[in-house]
């Protein structure tokens, strides 16, 4: 029988007190449930983000969950609140959203002030709460209410049962006599005692990571942070037991614990009372039919589809009615009627802009009629064959999501809008809980243990993500802790090619461990990329909402699977960069061209659309665009909307692990050659599911539509099982699945138990990491008309994409040198001819000021106006004495070479020797008070700069280069022979061994791909990909990973129009450059067949050398670099 | 002058300890043990060479003096059980 246990936990912080807890309130309730806990309290700092989590994860182990948090008081000294019943969750938010009005009120409101909160704030919403007097006394964290007259007004407020003196046993010095005291103290006062453990950690394991996010949290070394730690690891998870034992002196406060859990009833799974507006909305069901009923004859009229339209929507409909979702979609119908006025407003009535919606659907919301006609999506549901399945049906639990994109323009505006629309109080962003990444916890944990810096950084800059090929064997190649035994346990590190001479138990091992315990713990709080959160009653009483970084948003303290779990209406406003630079571009046209394009009523089978598709010729365009997909195109050869589709959706983890993409490329060759090839497919069942994607499964509705057609399992049961495979995946509940998906394709369609087995195999592979086939098709419609815009308006689109950075796969560098290819001009900076923003003129692309560097955008946009108003700058004399720029800009604008119209090309050193001369004009206001406009003394005779040197200056002030390459000049001066170019690639036989030197502007080591890299080079030729084996990446893995110049020896794989680069050796370029690239050419009749040691060849002049040396890092932006990361 | 150096530096000192079942003091360099004032927990500098592992007893002897030992919980049981004293 069980019984009772004596004790339970009041006082526990997850790692969502940020830097102050160091376990997941998922691992807290397994702990909890394992050493024989009843129930289990979260009390965060300032904060129930992790209560959620909690609730959900309580109820798995059978622990009860209850709610509360540590609240600071502005006095300095904290209370720790519990939830009673509903009330007082209502109060617990409010006080929570009290306490972080203020923290970004500061200058910048990026930096955050610590919460704190009034007490009287507290005092009047003391109804529904438990208050304990808070923590025991530490130096630097400050301790509990200890004072009587403060303790008497929380006592006038809570009243003698809402009040309990907290005693803790952290085994310090000097506990039992405070604990004496407080005792008294409550005798005083005339309320209980009651105990608590003021957990931090569930595990033993992880209490060093707690000692170490002190010294963290504290900007100090653990050596240095020894006051301001616990001391010893009794903020360890215990059992009831062993707490008993701990508070022998006071068994009073023990049966506390159990009398006022019993109290403390509030259930976050079934109190919340929230509602969406229009949720109660007896007329909404009536009022969306008539809407979607009108906007269904416009569309469909004289349509054969009608029909099937009208049946369709009666189905929705009758859907929508049974799961009382009518208001949920006036809702979203609103919104974008707000969207609407927005855009408007952003774009101008009469823009070219206005013929695009203001935004467009993404995700599986995009399969539904309703949505279709209300206008939140863009795709024609009958016309597309899509199927409602997951985003509706009639076992449809909580809300189905629906995510709009909108350009990043109109988004800026809406949010806030939408914030006025519906009340401050009643609509906030989602929350977002950035986990440490590796390289992160690298950096911190490694300076945190007093680790030389520079060490630290290399082995953080070689370090990969988390995951299975991640930060663990990496951290341990890096420290030398290898699985085959050589390294640190022989006591030496070999680390990044030099070896450390470290203990074996050292500082380095403990940063390993740490690293590894850091994975998955949320690092701090932040903002969802577009989550909004809409409530009929104000959210405050729901769940605290505190400001966001930008000024006019604040957000919710919950993340998206914490909203989705308490039902929260989620609406996603996205923004799309690609959407945004498709807006740019058409407007560009209208101004360059005077056309008008209506980018939905463009041809949608343009044959040179589809034949640059068909080529890769897709750099820069939506989705297709990636090293990945461009090798992928060559082989799926696309001929239609439909082939774009599953190309958008093919190149993603589900379909490459449930290995979906060789089949469905081999079947689609097949196909091509002879149309009459049939194709395989496991079951007869499946046929109809699969037979769109050629029996492979590659969209996330396939996995339920094969789980439903196969196994007969009902639309809930298999939206049960997406969802048991997409978040985070439990192998007991897949294993569940598994047993159920096989009895069920047994019983259902008569399969034999192997083939039952295959299939799930597919299904599981799949994993969920995939698109569905709704939002495949609005994604594949944008993938289209960007490269139908790039095929037709190569100018135009150039600069689109140039103004919208950061985007897509490439670097602006990359994007230029590969227009040049194609034969677009690119103008050169010009303080004469640039505005603050690329242009488009009539011989090709101008580069704007904006691209410069270390300058700020007002500046630039002075300079461009005084040239509008007072016509072009004669001399730098004028240049300098008209803009009220720095002596810092002025240099970069000389350097950039944007000054060279007015000194003569090549007169950057002049350029530069000349502003250092001149007197800036001074900003006075909005005015720039003019400097004298003296006449500068002539530059001295300067060495004009060579080749290499302006291709450095350029990336160094811009970032881009323009009518050069690196390699161009390089390549002559190169000392092995016989290299191969970019373009001489596709001549030489496949399987033959080749070198080949290049710039890599792209890296990517996916999970996918069991370790390989792949690297894409570029040279002044094109572009080519080089595979770079997993061994050969251990053996190179620095070079790899940093090198931006390198020489690669392998042999050329060419396949159906692939050709592939495999790596057998890597080399930094930089060792085999004759003479320094400004040098002459010399001693390049050598032949070489191995790559010979990077030694240097023997340069005309040492010191021309060494900065040839040094500066060929500098070609490689940093973007380009994988410690940069390059986000998109 | 060596005795006074190590009080300076406060450098606890081996004691003999003799100790009842729940690990506290019973007797401590012949003196015995009167009552149990307090004690605490020391598990620190886990990263360094030389980590802390110590539990820590202030007492009171039958005579009226208050010690303070700790018992090494890091050490094996050595010739002294990896007791010490020291002056806090």
């Amino acid at each position: 029988m069980a019984c009772t246990p004596p004790y339970v936990e009041l006082h526990c912080h997850s790692a969502y007190s940020f830097l102050d807890g160091v376990s997941l309130p998922q691992e807290l309730a397994q702990q909890a449930c394992e050493l024989g806990h009843s129930a289990l309290a979260l009390t965060d700092h300032n904060s129930v983000s992790g209560s959620m989590e909690l609730a959900q994860a309580a109820d798995d182990y059978g622990v009860r969950a209850i709610h509360g948090a540590e609240l600071d008081l502005a006095s300095g000294r904290h209370i720790t609140l519990l939830v009673r019943d509903e009330r007082g969750w209502r109060n617990l938010c409010r006080i929570i959203t009290h306490a972080h009005a203020h923290t970004r009120d500061g200058s910048s409101r990026r930096e955050r002030a610590e919460p704190s909160v009034d007490l009287q704030v507290v005092l009047d919403h003391a109804e529904g709460l438990v208050c304990l007097t808070g923590c025991a006394e530490r130096s630097a964290i400050g301790g509990g209410v200890r004072d009587e007259p403060t303790a008497r007004r929380l006592l006038d407020a809570f009243g003698q049962e809402g009040l309990r003196v907290e005693l803790q046993r952290p085994y310090a010095r000097h506990d039992r006599a405070r604990n004496r005291a407080l005792s008294a103290f409550a005798r005083r006062l005339g309320v209980a005692c009651v105990a608590s453990g003021d957990v931090h950690a569930h595990a033993r394991s992880r209490a060093e990571l707690q000692d170490a996010f002190v010294a963290l949290r504290n900007h100090a070394t653990l050596d240095a942070s020894e006051p301001l730690r616990r001391g010893n690891n009794s903020h360890v998870m215990a059992t009831p037991q062993a707490m008993v034992s701990r508070f022998a002196d006071h068994p009073e406060a023990v049966r506390e614990t159990l009398l006022l859990a019993e109290q403390l009833t509030f259930d976050l799974n079934m109190d919340l009372g929230y509602r969406y507006p229009g949720a109660e909305d007896a007329g909404a069901g009536q009022r969306l039919a008539e809407l979607c009923g009108m906007r269904l004859q416009e569309r469909y009229a004289g349509s054969a589809e009608r029909a099937e339209a009208q049946a369709r929507l009666t189905q929705e409909l009758n859907v929508i009615g049974k799961l009382g979702l009518a208001g949920f979609f006036l809702l979203h119908h609103d919104m974008l009627e707000l969207s609407r006025e927005v855009a408007v407003e952003v774009r101008g009535p009469d823009s070219v802009r206005a013929l695009l919606a203001p935004g467009r659907g993404r995700g599986s919301s995009v399969s539904s009629l309703v949505c279709y006609l209300i206008g939140l999506s863009h795709i024609d549901p009958i016309a597309n064959k899509l199927a409602l399945g997951r985003f509706l049906h009639e076992d449809l639990r909580g809300l189905p999501d629906i995510d709009l994109d909108f350009p990043r323009d109109i988004r800026e505006v809406l949010i806030p809008r939408v914030h006025e629309r519906y009340g401050n109080d009643r609509a906030a962003l989602v929350a977002a809980f950035p986990t440490f990444r590796a390289r992160g916890a690298i950096r911190e944990l490694g300076k945190v243990l007093g680790l030389p810096a520079a060490e630290i950084e290399r082995l953080a800059r070689g370090a990969e993500r988390y995951g299975p090929a991640g930060a663990e064997h990496d951290m341990a190649q890096g420290v030398g802790s290898r699985s085959d035994g050589a390294g640190a346990r022989e006591g030496a590190v070999p680390f990044a090619g030099a070896t450390l001479a470290l203990a074996p138990s050292g500082r380095w091992h403990w940063l390993e461990r740490l690293v590894e315990e850091a994975h998955r713990l949320p690092r701090h709080l932040s903002q969802h990329s577009g989550g909004m959160i809409i409530a009929t009653r104000p959210l405050i009483d729901c769940c605290p909402v505190v400001p966001a970084a930008m000024a006019g948003r604040q957000m919710v303290q919950w993340d998206k699977d914490s909203c989705a779990d308490a039902g929260f209406l989620k609406i996603d406003l996205l923004g799309l960069g690609m959407l945004s630079a498709v807006e740019r571009c058409v407007e560009t046209i209208e101004r360059t061209r005077s056309q008008r394009i209506d980018l939905s009523r463009i041809p949608f089978d343009d044959p040179q659309t589809f034949a640059a598709i068909r080529e890769a010729d897709t750099v820069g365009v939506f989705q297709i665009e990636s090293r990945a997909q461009m090798q992928s195109l060559r082989r799926t050869r696309p001929e239609n909307l439909d082939d774009l589709t599953v190309q958008v959706a093919i190149i993603r983890p589900g379909p490459i692990q449930g290995g979906a993409v060789n089949p469905y490329v081999e079947r689609r060759r097949r196909l091509r050659e002879d149309p009459g090839y049939e194709i395989p497919c496991e079951h007869p069942a499946l046929r109809p599911v699969l037979e769109d994607t050629l029996g492979t499964i590659i969209f996330q509705d396939q996995v339920m539509e094969v789980a439903e057609a196969f196994c007969g399992f009902t639309p809930g049961e298999a939206e049960g099982l997406r969802r048991a495979m997409s978040r985070k995946r439990s192998q007991e509940m897949l294993e569940r699945h598994r047993k159920r998906f096989i009895a069920g394709a047994m019983a259902h369609a008569g399969a034999g138990l192997e083939t039952a087995q295959r299939v799930w195999q597919m299904v599981e592979g799949f994993a969920g990491f995939g698109f569905p086939k709704a939002h495949s098709a609005a994604f594949g419609l944008l993938a289209y008309q960007s490269t139908w815009l790039r095929v037709h308006y190569g100018p135009e689109f150039l600069c689109a994409l140039l103004n919208e950075q950061p985007m897509g796969f490439y670097a602006p560098d990359s994007l230029v040198h590969e227009a040049e290819h194609r034969g677009i001009e690119i103008l050169k900076l010009d303080v004469n001819a640039s505005e603050v923003q690329c242009t488009v003129e009539s011989r090709g692309v101008r580069l704007g000021l904006g691209y410069i560097k270390d300058v700020t955008g007002a500046e630039m946009r002075e300079l461009v106006a005084e040239r509008e108003q007072s016509g072009p700058f004669a001399g730098l004399g004028e240049l300098a004495g008209r803009i009220g720029a720095r002596r810092r800009t002025l240099e970069q604008l000389a350097w950039s070479g944007a000054c060279d119209a007015i000194v003569g090309n090549n007169g950057r050193r002049a350029a530069l020797w000349q502003l250092g001369m001149a007197t800036p004009g001074v900003g006075a206001g909005e005015d720039t008070q003019l400097a004298l406009p003296l006449d500068l003394p002539a530059a001295p005779r300067l060495r004009s700069l060579g080749r290499w040197q302006r291709l450095i200056a350029d990336y160094a002030t811009s970032g881009v280069t323009a009518g050069d390459h690196a390699m161009a000049i390089l390549r002559k001066r190169l000392v092995v022979p016989m290299l191969a170019t970019s373009a001489q690639l596709a001549r030489l036989p496949s399987g033959g061994a080749v070198a080949m030197a290049g710039l890599v502007i792209a890296r990517q080591r996916p999970g996918t791909a069991k370790g390989t890299m792949f690297l894409l080079f570029e040279d002044e030729f094109g572009t080519v990909n080089l595979i770079v084996p997993r061994a050969v990446y251990e053996r190179y893995r620095h070079l790899a990973r940093a090198e931006p110049l390198l020489l690669a020896r392998g042999r050329v794989e060419r396949a159906e129009g692939v050709i592939n680069l495999i790596v057998r050796e890597l080399a930094a370029l930089e060792g085999f450059v004759s003479g320094g690239v400004e040098g002459e050419q010399r001693d390049a009749g050598a032949r070489v067949h191995h790559l010979p040691a990077p030694e240097r060849a023997p340069p005309a002049d040492e010191d021309e050398a060494v900065e040839v040396g040094s500066s060929m890092r500098a070609v490689a932006p940093p973007i380009q670099s994988f410690a940069m990361g390059r986000r998109r | 002058m060596a005795a006074a150096s190590s009080v300076l530096l406060n450098l606890p000192h081996p004691a003999r300890v003799r100790m009842g079942e729940a690990g506290a003091p019973l007797q401590v360099d012949g003196r015995a043990i009167e009552l149990v004032r307090e004690s605490w927990l020391v598990e620190d500098r886990w990263w360094t060479a030389q980590p802390l592992r110590r539990r820590y007893w202030e007492v009171v002897s039958t005579s009226g003096r208050n010690l303070v030992v700790f018992h090494d919980l890091s050490a094996g049981d050595g010739e002294l059980g990896g007791w010490f004293a020291q002056v806090a």
